[in-house]
């Protein structure tokens, strides 16, 4: 369309627009009662919350069913990390030889574990000594179930997310309309305040990790989208026409050419989706998901300073850890330089 | 053999290509179509044919459609209108009109492109990057490797083959894009800019290299450039183009002697021209030869012809001396009159001046003397571009 047409159009549109809802107001006796909605007396014009409380009553009886099948994902997802992270329990099945200590070395032996992944992975032996000691303080503090809960808890969302999340931004960075469709909601994911779907996913999925889980993906989900998409668009041309002319068809080109050359941008958007999903993680703590939201709950409904400081203290050892372990792999490979 | 012909192709961007096509029909100018209908004209009613294992250049300033025009060969951009024709394998294909597999296959087989800023995929190696082509026309693991050093070889970065591009230079970086487009064993290079990112001396480098390669290696090449001496250097053949149109299309000679239009003659004008003038082109061959049968060179010299008109004796102040052929000196440093052939360029009968004779240089061409070269002929050659018209 030339320019000239662009804007007669946009102008006709602003016109209809206009007499329409100048027609609307007429019929609808808004003149009326204008007055009372500015000063906040009476209702909404627009009765859209009856709207959304019929919708969610709606959804909740008529989408049980989808409902169940999500929460039995998380739930599976969910044990098995926990089961996965607390493995010196697994002497009440009598199987593994961490029954000989039992629970004496589980701590030692995870706390371990994890300082030498995170050495691995940031390539750091001052980083991956500070995973060790945080993960054993955090340990002796006397939450040890909690954290690993809120670490299950988040590593199943942040899992949720990306296999969601990452799809969504190829998809989005292929497809010009997708995008343009995608983005708001991402917008309205980000921003809309936690609680108002913190409460729903309750009706929706009852209670246990579920609901906060929902919650958590939810929010955790955007960053994953936004950056696989980010990265995939801000391949250089010269780099797409190059896979092109090779004869590249658009799954290599995907492949071989755009993903890995995303893969910085991807990774970040890995690790800030383990970030968000941590700090969710902690606040579903409040619709009953346990875990040290629980326990940064329950220390400031019950006045104990104490407990709710060490509560967030051992969120932001959780938090130093997954950071730390994720931050630098994006770059490990592509720049061996 | 002709390798691609083009039959008047046109690329327009925007969405109402025909309209464009219509006011270029009308004979309305790139600007003023640009200004109306906010279509831009990329290339329009280009036609040429490249032959086989020619070195084809495309010329011209920056805008006029170079990128567009070797783009529209291998469909990176869909020429709007007109025919492309790819004769390979005995197979003559029709690019503009190839569906996306056939036109996959060509790429994957038939052409393959360098690129300006080398377009290296930084997460793989150089041997891996070398390796891309292969890779997607499935050849297996050990073969492509094998492959892919062989070419690490042949352009010279023999023990890089598992650095990443980040860790090249500039013109190491663009030796690896041009292993990657040879590894393919395409017939056809497509070559956008590819010296241009780099410093000078690397520059003169690759492009020595890239001759010596075609001497090697039989290739087509299509090379797009903005540097006129590049074009003249490396061009069998080479197209200027201005605003989307093709302007002039000659051999270097041609296009030094004889600038079609304004815009090719400023370009000209600070070529240096010592490498591409043929002797020929620069020599005077209007002589008569005396009753003895001998040409007057200069006040000193002359030399004599049979019947044939063949020279077969030199003197010099009537001394007879040698005439020997510029291609045959050796370190000897007396008085001979230098003989070669039409096609020699210029700046080699300059270096053997500054040695040797101070006689004219005699142009013969399958043994008859058909002129000769005098100081005054270099220094108008050099200056004007051309010969002195007598
Ligand atoms: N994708 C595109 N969309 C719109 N116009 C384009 C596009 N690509 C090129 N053009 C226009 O087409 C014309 C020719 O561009 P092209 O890139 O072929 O020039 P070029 O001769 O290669 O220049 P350079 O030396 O700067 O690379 C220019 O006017 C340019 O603005
Ligand atoms: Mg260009």
């Amino acid at each position: 369309m030339k320019p000239r047409y662009r804007y007669t159009s946009l102008i006709l549109v602003a016109l209809i627009l206009t007499v329409g809802f100048v027609l609307l107001c007429s019929q609808t006796g808004y003149g009326e009662t204008l007055q009372d909605k500015l000063l906040g007396t009476g209702g909404g014009f627009i009765p859209i919350e009856g709207w959304i409380t019929t919708a969610v009553d709606w959804m909740a009886i008529n989408f049980r069913p989808l409902f169940d099948v999500v929460t039995i994902i998380v739930n599976v997802v969910n044990d098995t990390i926990i089961t996965i992270l607390r493995f010196g329990d697994w002497h009440y099945s009598g199987v593994f030889v961490f029954n000989i200590f039992g629970t004496v070395v589980q701590i030692p032996l995870l706390a371990g574990l994890v300082g030498l992944l995170m050495w691995y992975l940031s390539g750091s032996i001052v980083t991956g000594s500070a995973g060790l000691v945080m993960l054993w303080l955090a340990a002796n503090f006397g939450y040890w179930p909690e954290t690993i809960e809120t670490f299950s808890l988040t590593l199943t969302s942040a899992f949720l997310a990306l296999v969601l999340g990452i799809p969504t931004g190829i998809f989005a960075a292929i497809n010009d309309t997708a995008d343009t469709i995608i983005r708001p909601i991402l917008d309205l994911m980000q921003t809309m305040p936690v609680f108002v779907y913190l409460i729903p996913a309750v009706l929706f999925f009852g209670i246990g990790p579920a609901p906060g889980a929902v919650a958590t993906v939810i929010f955790a989900y955007p960053p994953a989208v936004r950056l696989t998409n980010l990265g995939i668009r801000g391949v250089p041309t010269e780099l797409i026409e190059a896979g092109e002319s090779f004869g590249c068809n658009n799954i290599q080109l995907l492949t071989k050419v755009q993903l890995p050359v995303a893969r910085p941008n991807i990774m970040a958007g890995v690790n800030q989706t383990i970030m968000l999903a941590l700090s969710m993680a902690v606040v579903a703590g409040l619709v009953g998901a346990g875990g040290l939201g629980g326990v940064v709950v329950r220390g400031i409904q019950r006045m104990r300073v104490g407990e709710g400081f060490v509560g967030g203290l051992v969120v932001v050892f959780v938090a130093m850890i997954l950071d730390r372990a994720t931050s630098n792999i994006g770059q490990s490979t592509t720049e061996e330089a | 053999m002709p390798s691609i012909e083009l039959e008047d192709v046109y690329k327009i961007f925007g969405d109402e290509p025909e309209i464009a096509l219509k006011l270029l029909k009308e004979g309305k100018g790139k600007d003023k179509i640009q200004a109306e209908t906010g279509q831009v004209v990329g290339v329009r009613g280009i036609s040429f044919t490249i032959e086989d294992n020619e070195l084809f250049v495309i010329m011209g300033l920056s805008g006029s459609g170079k990128s567009t025009l070797l783009r529209c060969v291998n469909r990176l951009v869909e020429p709007t209108s007109g025919k492309i024709v790819l004769h390979a394998d005995g197979t003559d294909y029709d690019v503009v009109n190839a569906d996306s597999e056939t036109l996959r296959q060509i790429r994957e087989t038939q052409m393959s492109m360098v690129f300006q800023n080398f377009a290296l995929f930084p997460h793989r190696t150089v041997i891996d990057n070398v390796a891309f082509g292969l890779e997607i026309q499935e050849v297996n693991k050990k073969e492509r490797v094998r492959k892919a050093k062989e070419l690490i070889e042949v352009v010279g970065l023999e023990g890089f083959g598992d650095s990443y591009p980040n860790q090249l230079s500039g013109g190491m970086q663009q030796r690896v894009g041009l292993a990657r487009g040879l590894a393919t064993g395409a017939e056809i290079l497509l070559m956008d800019e590819p010296f241009s990112a780099l410093d000078p001396l690397i520059k003169v480098q690759m492009q020595d290299e890239l001759l010596d390669l075609m001497e090697e290696m039989q290739r087509t090449i299509l090379f797009v450039t903005h540097d006129l001496d590049e074009a003249l250097k490396l061009g069998d053949r080479i197209t200027i183009m201005e605003a989307g149109k093709m302007v002039q299309l000659g051999n270097p000679e041609q296009i030094i002697v004889n600038p079609k239009t304004e815009y090719v003659a400023d370009f000209v004008e600070n070529a240096d021209p010592s490498d591409v003038l043929r002797s020929e082109t620069v020599a005077t061959t209007s002589f008569e030869p005396d009753e003895n049968n001998r040409v007057r060179l200069t006040e000193s010299a002359e030399v004599e012809l049979d019947s044939k008109g063949r020279p077969v004796q030199g003197y010099f102040s009537q001394t007879p001396i040698e005439i020997r052929s510029l291609d045959e000196l050796s370190e000897l440093n007396e008085d001979v009159i230098l003989s070669t052939g039409p096609d020699t360029p210029i700046s080699k009968i300059m270096r053997a001046r500054l040695t040797y004779a101070t006689t004219p240089v005699i142009i013969v061409r399958d043994g008859v003397m058909i002129g000769f070269v005098t100081e005054r002929n270099i220094l108008h050659g050099l200056l004007e571009k051309g010969r002195e018209d007598l």
